[in-house]
């Protein structure tokens, strides 16, 4: 009740969560919300225009694409797979940001600071420019832009994780479980893993959108999954886009509010659950 | 270690130089200091649209390779070469080879070719052309290995120069295609003093040809800038003062770039962007048949649905190629049933032009095939490489599904599309677009006479193999047509390839250039500029 | 001094790994050869091709082969052009830097007088749009926005040039289109900065010595400000070179971004290696510096 009140007062995350609700809805209820098949080819409804331009006709509420698919059925599946992209890659990326960084805070030492180099290693890389270069060898599919999107923002969570665990592990109950000869996973996964929880959750946040982002950018560079994502409609769309303007402009706006949404909710929790952090 | 050390200094330094430069060039660009000053008139030039523009700006999609000539197989990279380097046989306008360097050739024996170099061809150096430099030039390419064209032009086994002029060209066996191949990609000649001299390093920065242009400027991935040459053999060009091929490879770009002034003619569009082009103001788009033909690869090894005779019939008969070089391509392609396509050498009128389309067939044949239910199927296409093969490959799989024959299109990255092809991992078929610079049936049905065929689609067929092999050094012209036609029979009959349409290429050209596209894609401005 | 030597040495294994890794990518990616010969060539012809090329070694031996050189500054020739990539990558730097400063420059254009104003004008409505407005910078991919700038100012307007790298004009966009992002980050970051720094004793102290708000806002408190915008800059130099990167396709800005793309499409091994390791390199070194400055103008920071 309390975090409900919180959410009321703070308009902007009020926004931020409508948003988010309507895009989880939308890809949740796709198949029940869309007017047309969004994959069904349609050559004699090619380019038509939004609904309230000349030309454009009433099922087609923004418009078809050149081959006649409709293209507000395409954003609305679409949000399912930037949904899936964005909420799984950023699964990905704790998989293996969380525990490198629990480690390498944890022990210290030779593991840590070799694991500091790889991370290093990684921020020295622009992540788009490893994505792509990943996805070079990886047949761009939902997966691997999943998996590559996930292995190149990880680091976020490592580092974070890891400045984390060093002070904690130095508070009091911490070293006394040591003391006590608990194992060290135990400690791990039950004194240390709880307190970086609202770390993760603020990050998590913020990766969601990135992820989204990026995953739109690569499709931009023709590297997309070939399923129907915001990003790939955009994409196949940009070349039409002084013709069929609508094409690409309707995607563009989809990841925009979206993003927006994510980003509010993010600072609204960061605001929240943990006012240090500063992503 | 200390080495290392040494190197990593040495790479900081030269970050941090060239990051000064960097910061250098970005406030020159604002306040014009000497070091850009050059490039940019030149780009003042270009954008200004009044009666001092004689310069002509043409946006492609990718820069060029690099200026060998031989060490490419780019239509691109040749386009910018036929400009600054001659050929000793070039095609015309309509595609008809005459000679260039050469005054006339003559055809000793079947392995021996005699030519006569005209006189008075200069290198934009002032050197003079000679028969020494043709013998440089194709001696190189036929006995380097690790070059690209190797493949192709390793068919002469010897350049004997008679005189300065006269040369003799001695081919490996019976060769009826040496025209075609001395008139093609990679058949300029190069300046054999020059290289020698300053060796290839310099050669390749500084380029330099007996052609029309010649070479002022390369910007990687930005423009080549090219100037009349003043000696040309075939007349100064007087009506332009410079010619700058531009890189721009988004499409979008290209036609924003025309539409609003910033380049001339632009290639490589597609045929969406025809409407557009034509919507605006003072300019216009213009297209012309390539030498590209789209086809779909057949498996034919055991286990494969397709292996039936019956089933590839019913693909050929369930898809509707007028409808899609109509709707998807925008009528900017004609449907064929062969690769030999006419204007090439062999080409069989009758496959051309025509489609077999018949869903209700094909639904039978299906059914005597033993499928009353469907098959399904799977067809491997590269993503990003061939004209609009997403939205082509889809409404193919949506016509097959018509007949009960369920497509799973896979999308493969170019490399590894080769790969799974080559080895025969793509399924059931693949979608490809192949070219053709040779205009020689040879090249088009290689494939079916040789093992690449059984390597690929477990293909093989002894009459097409002894057709081919005995056209590919018959002298005889008419013998060897009727021999290539034969061949494609039989590939319409047995469907190793199934042949969907040959496409054309869209150009947008602005109103002040009077531009008449090639089939042969080259972009040859002495064709249309004084 | 032994600080920066030690960073420096820091660097030698994250160069290495960087580099093995690019290395395994590549290779996996399979090799050029497809992409050299004519399209329809056989199997034959491109193992022919493969062996010239030296790639049928196995993996270790090609990058052991790799290291070696790589040592001595030679990151090997590119399949594609012929020349040495080093070369040929150095060649494209200027022009991303060139984009990469006037990003920077249109963004603290951008980010200084809006995040003054927001922070002056505090829970105001001018704050609430600014701040709303830079995030909906963060929120827009950069690419489609570039594609909107030109679809606006370039084909319906006639403003601004389309595309490539030539006069001040032609900057502009894609200066504005690789900068946003960064506009937003630095507005948002300057108004919390500026309220706390509004708040604090002596910038009271000057106001009751009746100094006039101006001389205060950008004589004392922007002046403070100054030190985490460099820093904001230099963390996320690694992101404005990413978004750079796109930014170059969408205008055909002919710098590494395009470089790299084409490099990875036609599997050109060195010259993707070069191109990823001199950017590790610039972004590392840019962190560095910033380090170093942000420990001269603070000493109270130590080196350890």
């Amino acid at each position: 009740m309390k975090w409900v009140k919180m959410l009321l007062v703070s308009k902007v995350g009020l926004i931020g969560v409508i948003i988010i609700i309507l895009f989880t809805f939308t890809a949740i209820f796709a198949p029940l919300i869309v007017p047309h098949d969004p994959t069904e080819v349609n050559l004699g409804k090619s380019s038509l225009p939004p609904i309230w331009l000349d030309g454009g006709e009433s099922t087609y509420l923004l418009g078809t694409d050149n081959l006649g698919r409709d293209v507000f059925s395409r954003i609305i599946y679409g949000s399912q797979i930037s949904m899936l992209v964005g909420v799984c890659s950023v699964l990905v990326a704790g998989l293996i940001g969380i525990p490198v960084g629990l480690i390498s805070g944890y022990y210290g030492g030779l593991v840590d600071s070799l694991l500091m180099r790889i991370v290093d290693s990684q921020i020295a890389i622009p992540s788009i420019l490893l994505a792509l270069v990943i996805l070079g060898f990886m047949n761009p599919t939902l997966l691997t832009i999943i998996f590559v999107i996930g292995v190149s923002s990880w680091i976020a969570y490592a580092r974070v994780v890891r400045s984390e665990v060093l002070s904690l592990k130095e508070r009091e109950y911490v070293k006394a479980a040591k003391t006590m000869g608990v194992r060290h996973s135990f400690i791990m996964t039950r004194h240390l893993l709880p307190n970086v929880f609202s770390s993760i959750i603020v990050i998590s946040t913020i990766n969601v959108a990135t992820s989204i982002i990026t995953e739109s950018s690569l499709s931009f560079l023709g590297l997309g999954p070939q399923s129907i994502s915001w990003g790939s409609i955009l994409s196949e769309g940009r070349d039409y886009l002084a013709t069929n303007w609508w094409v690409a402009t309707f995607p563009g706006i989809a990841i925009t509010v979206t993003v927006l949404g994510i980003i509010l909710f993010g600072d609204w929790l960061r605001d929240v659950l943990d006012p240090r952090t500063e992503v | 270690m200390l080495k290392s050390i040494k190197v990593f200094t040495l790479i900081f330094l030269v970050v941090v130089l060239v990051a000064c430069n960097g910061g250098q060039s970005s406030t020159s660009t604002s306040s014009g200091s000497t070091n850009e000053e050059a490039g940019q008139n030149s780009n003042e030039v270009e954008e200004s649209n009044n009666e001092e523009d004689r310069t002509l700006v043409i946006g492609i999609p990718t820069d060029i390779k690099s200026f060998d000539i031989h060490d490419h197989n780019q239509i691109i990279t040749e386009a910018v070469h036929i400009n600054i380097f001659s050929y000793l046989l070039k095609r015309d306008k309509e595609m008809e080879v005459q000679p260039d360097l050469v005054k006339d050739y003559k055809v000793i024996d079947d392995e021996v070719w005699e030519f006569d170099l005209k006189e008075g061809v200069t290198f934009h150096n002032g050197d003079v052309l000679t028969a020494n430099d043709v013998k440089f030039t194709l001696e190189r390419v036929a006995k380097d290995e690790a070059l690209t064209e190797h493949s192709r032009l390793k068919v002469i086994k010897e350049v004997k120069v008679l005189d300065d002029h006269k040369f003799q060209i001695i081919t490996d066996g019976p060769q009826p295609t040496l025209i075609n191949l001395l008139s093609r990609i990679g058949s300029g000649i190069l300046p054999q003093k020059y290289i020698e001299e300053n060796g290839w390093d310099h050669f390749l920065s500084n380029p330099i040809g007996s052609g029309a242009f010649k070479f002022v400027e390369w910007r990687r991935d930005d423009r080549i800038i090219l100037e009349p040459y003043e000696n040309y053999y075939g007349g100064n060009i007087q009506d332009v003062d410079q010619v700058v091929f531009r890189v721009v490879p988004e499409v979008m770009t290209r036609i924003n770039e025309l539409i609003t002034g910033g380049v001339d003619i632009v290639t490589d569009l597609t045929p969406d962007d025809i409407t557009r082009i034509e919507d605006a103001e003072g300019v216009s788009a213009t297209s012309a048949p390539s030498q590209r033909v789209a086809l779909l690869g057949i498996q034919h090894r055991e286990g494969y649905v397709t292996s039936d005779p019956k089933v590839r019939e019913a693909i050929e008969l369930a898809i509707d190629n007028e409808a899609i070089t109509e709707h998807v391509l925008k009528g900017e392609a004609t449907p064929t049933r062969t690769r030999v396509t006419p204007g090439n050498f062999g080409s069989n009128p009758d496959l051309f032009n025509t489609q077999l389309y018949d869903i209700e067939r094909a639904k039978q044949l299906l059914q005597e095939a033993g499928y009353p239910n469907g098959v399904d199927i799977t067809l491997t296409v590269p993503s990003d490489r061939y004209l609009k093969s997403k939205e082509v490959n889809e409404t193919i799989a949506a016509m097959l599904k018509q007949a009960g024959i369920n497509v799973n299109v896979q999308f493969v990255e170019y490399s590894r599309f080769v790969e799974m092809r080559n080895t025969g991992d793509f399924g059931d078929l693949y979608f490809a677009a192949y070219g053709n610079s040779l205009f020689d049936g040879s090249i088009a049905l290689e494939e079916f006479a040789t093992e690449t065929g059984k390597e690929r689609a477990g293909y093989e067929n002894q009459e097409i193999a002894d057709l081919w092999n005995e056209a590919h050094t018959n002298m005889n012209t008419q013998v060897r047509s009727k021999q290539y036609q034969k061949i494609q029979e039989i590939v319409a009959e047995e469907r190793p390839h199934l042949y969907l349409y040959l496409q054309n290429e869209v150009y947008g050209t602005s109103d002040k250039v009077n531009f008449t596209p090639r089939t042969d894609s080259m972009i040859v401005i002495e064709d249309f500029i004084q | 001094m032994t600080y920066i030597i030690r960073r420096l040495f820091q660097v030698i294994p994250v160069l290495i790994i960087v580099s093995f890794l690019v290395f395994l990518f590549v290779y996996l990616s399979g090799d050029p050869v497809a992409l050299m010969l004519p399209e329809d060539a056989s199997q034959a012809e491109i193992e022919n091709m493969r062996k010239v090329l030296g790639l049928d070694k196995p993996f270790i031996v090609q990058y052991g082969i790799f290291l070696l050189n790589a040592v001595n500054g030679d990151f090997g020739q590119s399949f594609i052009y012929k020349q040495e990539a080093l070369g040929i990558v150095l060649e494209r730097l200027p022009a991303t830097f060139e984009l990469m400063i006037a990003s920077i420059i249109v963004s603290t254009i951008i980010a200084i007088p809006l995040g003054v104003w927001s922070a002056i004008r505090r829970n105001t409505f001018v704050d609430l749009f600014i701040s709303s407005s830079s995030i909906l910078g963060k929120a827009m991919p950069n690419f489609w926005l570039g594609m909107m700038l030109v679809l606006l100012f370039s084909v319906t307007l006639q403003l601004l040039p389309v595309s490539g790298k030539g006069t001040i004009y032609h900057l502009i966009l894609p200066a504005i289109t690789a900068g946003t992002a960064m506009a937003a980050q630095l507005t948002r970051m300057l108004r919390s900065h500026m309220i706390e720094v509004l708040s604090q004793d002596y910038i009271r102290t000057a106001r009751s010595k009746g100094l006039g708000s101006f001389v205060i806002i950008f004589k004392h408190a922007l002046r403070n400000s100054m030190l985490p915008v460099i820093t904001i800059i230099a963390l996320q130099i690694s992101t404005l070179v990413g978004g750079a990167l796109i930014t170059e396709t969408v205008f055909s800005w002919p710098g590494l971004g395009q470089l790299i793309i084409q490099a990875i499409h036609a599997r050109d091994m060195a010259v993707v290696q070069a191109c990823v390791l001199v950017i590790a390199v610039f972004v590392i070194v840019v962190n560095l510096l910033a380090d170093l400055l942000y420990r001269v103008v603070d000493p109270r920071i130590k080196y350890n």
